[in-house]
């Protein structure tokens, strides 16, 4: 290594002689410690924004946190300065917002730690911004710590006795998913504005990680300059140049072509339902309809719900089941009722609707508690199994709907006690089920409704 | 017209009505029916919806494109509001309009992913660091997911800040009849985002007083915009200057807490010579209503307030509510939180906190016990 390790930069100028286009001279000298890479990288993208001749208002700049996020305030263009590791969420969102906008996110190795699951999915996207990685292996702002491309065995203020974690080769980690472009360089030697250049122009994601040098910490204590980085690119694996060049759609673009296929229009109106029939019914009814996964409990709730609004009552619909909605109970509340609705509890039902064993350990406890005037339709197989004050009526449930088909057991139990309770007309709910559902479903349901109701007549 | 519908997705209706063309959000119970209907509803009228890898990615994603000229709106439950947290700060730094649905579940952590509760209210006043105002707004039923999202539009664009609909399973996910005649009827008309006009000299942050909005300017549009989450001045520069910093938290206190009766959503059921004044917000209210309606059945007296502008705290009308009320009843699905804020202004009467936080709601009959109200 060389015994001047900073010679390489020391004599850089801090300000530019000739102030270029896209960077305001009245901002100059930038605040970076003298002798820092992110000075030569704020150079290469004013070279590379005015080889480009970009309309300044047609490009935004979005920056992280850490010492290279106050490099937008040096530029004469839009810029978005947001949290630690985020920049990539914000520069998707502008460019999700107006596709044609050029978008160029700058974060340090810190950011793209911090960050990494924005960094994984913008390459999967392939989302049409430019993202330029100082990575100067530490976390400057905050002094000196490790970062993740911290090299092995490297001192820093958190790995006093060398760095255990394996850098990460930022390019290899994207590569799998086929982004636009994948570029790496340093701020030693020559090029870096042709990179720029070139992820600029692509349209889908680009990532320019430039190996950079952080004189106040880790870069300056490892004697970092041309020959050593270079050393380091050869000894890493991690060679200077383009990796890769994708040919994958940029995301902004396909999203609009994929799915705003349509002229936007105002939203179409919903179908609505239509009082169709009256109700006798004079006070609050609670429907507690128990089953299992698989038997439409839900669905046959909705048609009780809308077959009472139908006939001109208020209706609420709660639904309880677990996550993995395949397996295990299925239990809905509704509410029916003349008057408004407030309290949409159900703590001691009028009705309730046992169909499945899940079901009823679910509403064992309310059962136990329950008026002694409540009407438990039951299938016959449950009924013993149910400890309950309430009137237990066990009928052949599940039988029924073996015939009509087994889909329509909530229908089939429903049209039981719609026979003996005086809710609302059936034609209604056979009209519920026309409005609402597809057209075999719904005379599905309407069989089990009339299989229910001779069931429950007899 | 009526329909029997979810408040999820009286959400989503009120949302596009209100000219919301962005979402992203990540999935979970009970919020991630507001992402699936944003993502079918959205391209229908030309607007964008998209999962993000993360509820950080989510809110960061409708920040930049809310900068950009969209309207955005994101949604999702407790320990997504806790990803949301720093973004939420960011959003008040950057003057960002956005409406973030928190449909409450049991906490904390994962808590019970299908069961309701209203443990975030304080969480969602204080979410962020520096403990500046917030907006949050309590739909109670399925007719107020529309209304207080077309309102949390509104008061987003017109203060340039983020607002909570602090929803909550019991709410959301709760069909129920919904008039989208009366609705419409009844939400305010959208409001339309003001912006600078093409050939003034644009400052982001520039305002006459303190407690007026600035005017913005979309990314990508006629002037250069400028944006950070630092502390800044009104060209949003950084800055250290305490003058400067001081008048920045200023503006940002006064934008709201000045306008806090602008934002005053709220039912009052004033009872003359009521001694009890049942207060409530959000599900809870249903029962407070169901309990006044017995309470009064039998005789009683009682009054009631139902908020649902539940931040910034509508003083005037709390006060109001007050006079020459000895008692006040707070039911909350939680350990008791809103209750603090009403201690505050109640000195001297008897407060009588309702609180369940087991998942299921607090009953009128337990008000009405508790609340000495049989
Ligand atoms: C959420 C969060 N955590 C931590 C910080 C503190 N912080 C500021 S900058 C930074 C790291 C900066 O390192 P890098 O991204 O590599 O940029 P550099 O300073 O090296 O240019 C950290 C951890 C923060 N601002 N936000
Ligand atoms: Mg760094």
């Amino acid at each position: 290594m060389s015994p001047e390790p900073l010679e390489d930069l020391r004599e850089e100028e801090q300000a530019p002689e000739a102030c270029p286009s896209y960077v305001l001279p009245e901002m100059l000298p930038y605040g970076f410690c003298p002798g820092c890479g992110h000075i030569k990288i704020a150079g290469y993208l004013d070279e590379a924004l005015r080889r480009l001749n970009l309309p300044k208002n047609r490009v935004v700049l979005v920056t992280d946190i850490g010492c290279i996020g106050i490099i937008d305030k040096y530029y004469d263009m839009n810029a978005f300065h947001g949290l630690h590791g985020r920049v990539i969420t914000y520069a998707s969102g502008i460019k999700l917002a107006d596709p044609d906008l050029t978008v160029i996110a700058i974060m340090g190795d810190g950011g793209a730690g911090i960050g990494g699951a924005h960094l994984l999915s913008v390459a999967r996207r392939n989302l049409g911004i430019t993202l330029i990685v100082a990575n100067n292996f530490n976390y400057g702002m905050t002094g000196g710590q490790h970062s993740c491309t911290t090299p092995l065995e490297a001192v820093t203020a958190t790995t006093s006795k060398g760095n255990l974690e394996v850098p990460l080769d930022l390019l290899e980690t994207l590569r799998p998913s086929k982004p636009s472009f994948l570029a790496r360089t340093s701020v030693f030697g020559e090029g870096q504005v042709d990179l720029l250049v070139e992820a600029i122009q692509t349209p889908g994601f680009a990532l320019v990680d430039i190996w950079d040098f952080c004189i106040a910490y880790v870069g300056g204590r490892m004697a970092l300059n041309k020959r050593a980085i270079e050393n380091m690119m050869e000894e890493l694996e991690m060679p200077a140049g383009v990796l890769y060049r994708g040919t994958r759609p940029e995301y902004a673009r396909a999203w609009r072509d994929l799915y705003l296929t349509d002229t936007p229009a105002a939203p179409a109106p919903p179908k609505g339902l239509q009082v169709v029939g009256k109700s006798e019914l004079d006070h609050k009814v609670g429907i507690l309809m128990a089953g299992g996964a698989g038997q439409k409990i839900r669905s046959a709730a909705t048609l009780v719900g809308a077959a009472a609004i139908m006939s001109g009552l208020n209706a609420t619909q709660k639904d309880d089941y677990p996550i993995t909605v395949r397996t295990g109970h299925s239990v809905s509340e509704v509410i029916i009722s003349p008057h408004e609705i407030n309290y949409t509890g159900i703590d001691d039902p009028d009705i309730v609707l046992l169909l499945a064993r899940e079901g009823l350990t679910q509403v064992a406890r309310k059962l136990k508690k329950c008026s002694p005037t409540a009407r438990i339709y039951v299938d016959e197989s449950l009924a013993p199994a149910v400890d309950s004050p309430g009137q237990i009526i066990a009928l052949p449930l599940n039988a029924t709907a073996k015939e009509v088909g087994k889909l329509a057991i909530g229908p089939v139990a429903f049209g039981a006690a719609l026979a003996r309770e005086n809710l609302f007309p059936v034609e209604v709910f056979e009209m519920a089920a026309r409005a609402l559902q597809k057209r075999a479903v719904a005379e599905g349901n309407i069989a089990g409704l009339r299989a229910g109701l001779t069931l429950g007549k007899a | 017209m009526i329909e029997f519908i979810e408040g999820n997705d009286a959400v989503v209706r009120g949302a596009i009505d209100a000219g919301c063309r962005f979402f992203a959000g990540y999935p979970i119970t009970p919020a991630s029916s507001i992402l699936v209907s944003m993502m079918r509803e959205l391209p229908k009228v030309g607007g964008v919806a998209v999962q993000g890898e993360d509820e950080i990615a989510s809110i960061g994603m409708c920040i930049g494109a809310a900068m950009t000229g969209y309207k955005a709106m994101t949604a999702t439950s407790g320990p997504g509001i806790s990803l949301y947290s720093e973004n939420v700060g960011l959003a008040i730094m950057g003057e960002t309009p956005l409406v973030i649905v928190n449909v409450q579940r049991q906490g904390p952590a994962t808590g019970s992913a299908t069961k309701g509760a209203d443990g975030d209210i304080e969480f969602m006043r204080w979410v962020t660091s520096g403990g500046l105002p917030m907006i949050i707004l309590a739909p109670e039923n399925v007719q107020d997911c529309y209304t207080l999202t077309v309102a949390a539009f509104n008061f987003a664009e017109r203060y340039r800040a983020p607002v909570f609909l602090a929803s909550q399973k019991e709410v959301a996910m709760i069909r129920e009849v919904f008039d989208y005649d009366r609705a419409r009827a009844e939400a305010p008309p959208a409001f339309a985002r003001p912006v600078a006009a093409v050939d003034c000299v644009y400052e982001p942050h520039a305002c006459s007083a303190p407690d007026q909005v600035p005017l913005m300017s979309p990314i990508g549009g006629p002037h250069l915009v400028r944006y950070t989450t630092s502390t800044h001045d009104q060209r949003a520069y950084l800055t250290g200057d305490p003058e400067i910093i001081g008048a920045m938290v200023e503006h940002y206190q006064r934008k709201i807490e000045a306008h806090a009766e602008e934002m005053g959503l709220y039912d009052e059921e004033l009872e003359p010579g009521a001694e009890t004044l049942i207060l409530a917000y959000g599900v809870s209210a249903r029962s407070a209503r169901a309990a006044v309606k017995k309470a009064r059945a039998a005789g009683r007296r009682v009054s009631l307030l139902v908020l649902k502008t539940i931040f910034p705290v509508q003083e005037k009308a709390i006060l109001r509510a007050l006079e020459g009320v000895s008692r006040v009843i707070v039911p909350e699905m939680n350990l008791g939180q809103y209750v603090e804020e009403i201690r505050c202004l109640a000195a001297g009467r008897e407060i009588i906190p309702i609180n369940r936080m087991n998942t299921t709601l607090v009953t009128p009959s337990e008000i009405l016990e508790r609340g000495g109200l049989l």
